[in-house]
């Protein structure tokens, strides 16, 4: 019988496709969210991690960045 | 033809038809402000009411507000509805692509929102699409008498000199208005006026991505702090930076790329505005990528089907998913294809119609 699983394409580069395998991992095992890696740049996750995973990657863009402080030039 | 109706009809035709509603007395016409004064003024109004705007931009407000400003703003979707008692309102993303519009777009979609909002205030909007009309047909910088205006118009008028459209003024027995350029590029078409307001571009944008505006209009100013981080601010020159951080912050409230360099590109500074590109492909192209980097990842809801008993199941259910548009994903190595969630009752009905139906066929 045909099997429907709930979740959320996840369409990317591949740069963020390990980027997510690596925050999958670093995840305990019950919050582990991918389901399935279904090629280099498809990976299929559980339904409710959308906004956690936009936040996450706002955090590593954040990382990146630098701010010149006023004042000193 | 009867030369009374010549004169008339020549009368008519050079301006705009119906009696002058002019009773302009001598001790009027001598006080009514010139040209440059007239100009100033509406400058300042409809910079005003633009500040307000932007002001809920910036946290917190700062200058006076002016109530019935604000709701207009807020009907037409740039700024978001109050819902509670003391919270001011912040700006939409509608709003900041509102802010970057040339001034006639604006000017046009405030008429428009101020003319639908005024039928739930009990004006007659027929009357005041009347009156608008006619008031891009007056000459600029003629003074006309408010007395000839019905009762429900000259609450109109308070309005209108608020945005900036006339110039009310007061003498002792009587008072009279003044539409300004605003007024008369009512009747105008948006694309043959020149934009009055910034005839001059003042905004040099370097390779380096430095911002060099020569400008003191405090509104120029907040807009660029919109989306460039401001270094110095002198009398009559503000410098900044396209960093990425600003340009992210900018991103983040919904302006886009496009019309960032757009603006750059509508306010460049005579000095530079012949060069080809106007805005340096480095400093564009740079937008572009931090736009686009944004974008890396795509989510979608969706659901997904695996462990289908017969190829020919597969293919026909793909083939379905394919019909209704909804086919995100397939892999016919595995048997697996991914389809969007809003189409799943439709597709697990037809999967059951399939699967039911084949091993009646396969008898």
């Amino acid at each position: 019988m045909v099997n429907a699983i709930k979740g959320i394409l996840v369409t990317c580069d591949i740069p963020m496709a390990q980027l997510l395998i690596s925050i999958n991992d670093s995840m305990p095992n019950a919050h582990k969210f991918i389901v399935y890696m279904l090629d280099d740049t498809h990976i299929y996750v559980q339904p409710d991690v959308g906004k956690m995973l936009q936040s996450k990657l706002q955090e590593f863009r954040d990382q990146n960045t630098y701010e010149k402080p006023f004042g000193t030039s | 033809m009867n030369p009374k109706l010549q004169k008339q009809l020549r009368q008519a035709l050079s301006t705009g038809g119906g009696p002058p509603r002019d009773v302009v007395s001598e001790s009027v016409a001598a006080r009514v402000p010139n040209s440059a004064d007239l100009e100033n003024y509406a400058m300042k109004q409809w910079e005003s009411v633009l500040l307000q705007l932007v002001d809920c931009a910036a946290d917190g407000p700062a200058g006076p507000k002016n109530p019935f400003i604000i709701k207009v703003f807020q009907r037409s979707g740039l700024l978001t509805p109050s819902s509670r008692e003391n919270e001011s309102p912040s700006l939409t993303d509608l709003g900041f692509q509102f802010l970057l519009m040339d001034t006639n777009s604006q000017l046009w979609q405030l008429v428009r929102e101020y003319v639908t909002s005024s039928e739930d205030r009990g004006t007659d909007s027929g009357e005041l699409v009347g009156f608008l009309l006619e008031l891009g047909f007056h000459l600029v910088g003629e003074a006309y008498s408010v007395n000839s205006l019905s009762p429900a118009l000259q609450k109109v008028l308070d309005e209108l000199a608020a945005l900036g459209l006339v110039k009310l003024q007061q003498g002792m027995k009587e008072s009279w208005y003044i539409p300004t350029k605003l007024a008369s590029n009512l009747s105008a078409s948006l694309s043959e006026s020149t934009d009055w307001q910034s005839s001059e571009g003042f905004v040099v944008v370097e390779t380096n991505f430095k911002v060099y505006a020569y400008t003191s209009s405090k509104l120029q100013t907040e807009i660029l702090r919109c989306f460039t981080r401001l270094e110095y601010q002198l009398p009559n020159l503000v410098v900044a930076t396209l960093t990425k951080e600003s340009v992210n912050k900018a991103l983040g409230s919904g302006i886009s790329a496009e019309q960032i360099i757009s603006f750059l590109r509508k306010h460049a500074h005579p000095h530079v505005a012949q060069k080809i590109p106007v805005v340096p492909e480095t400093v564009s192209d740079q937008l572009r990528l931090w736009e686009t980097d944004r974008n890396r990842v795509q989510f979608e809801p969706a659901y997904f089907y695996d462990d289908f008993p017969t190829m020919a199941i597969y293919e026909a259910v793909v083939a379905h998913a394919r019909d209704l548009g909804g086919l995100l994903f397939e892999d016919a190595s595995a048997k697996r294809l991914i389809v969007r969630s809003d189409l799943h009752e439709d597709m697990r009905q037809y999967i059951r119609k399939q699967s039911s139906g084949a091993p009646a066929q396969r008898k």
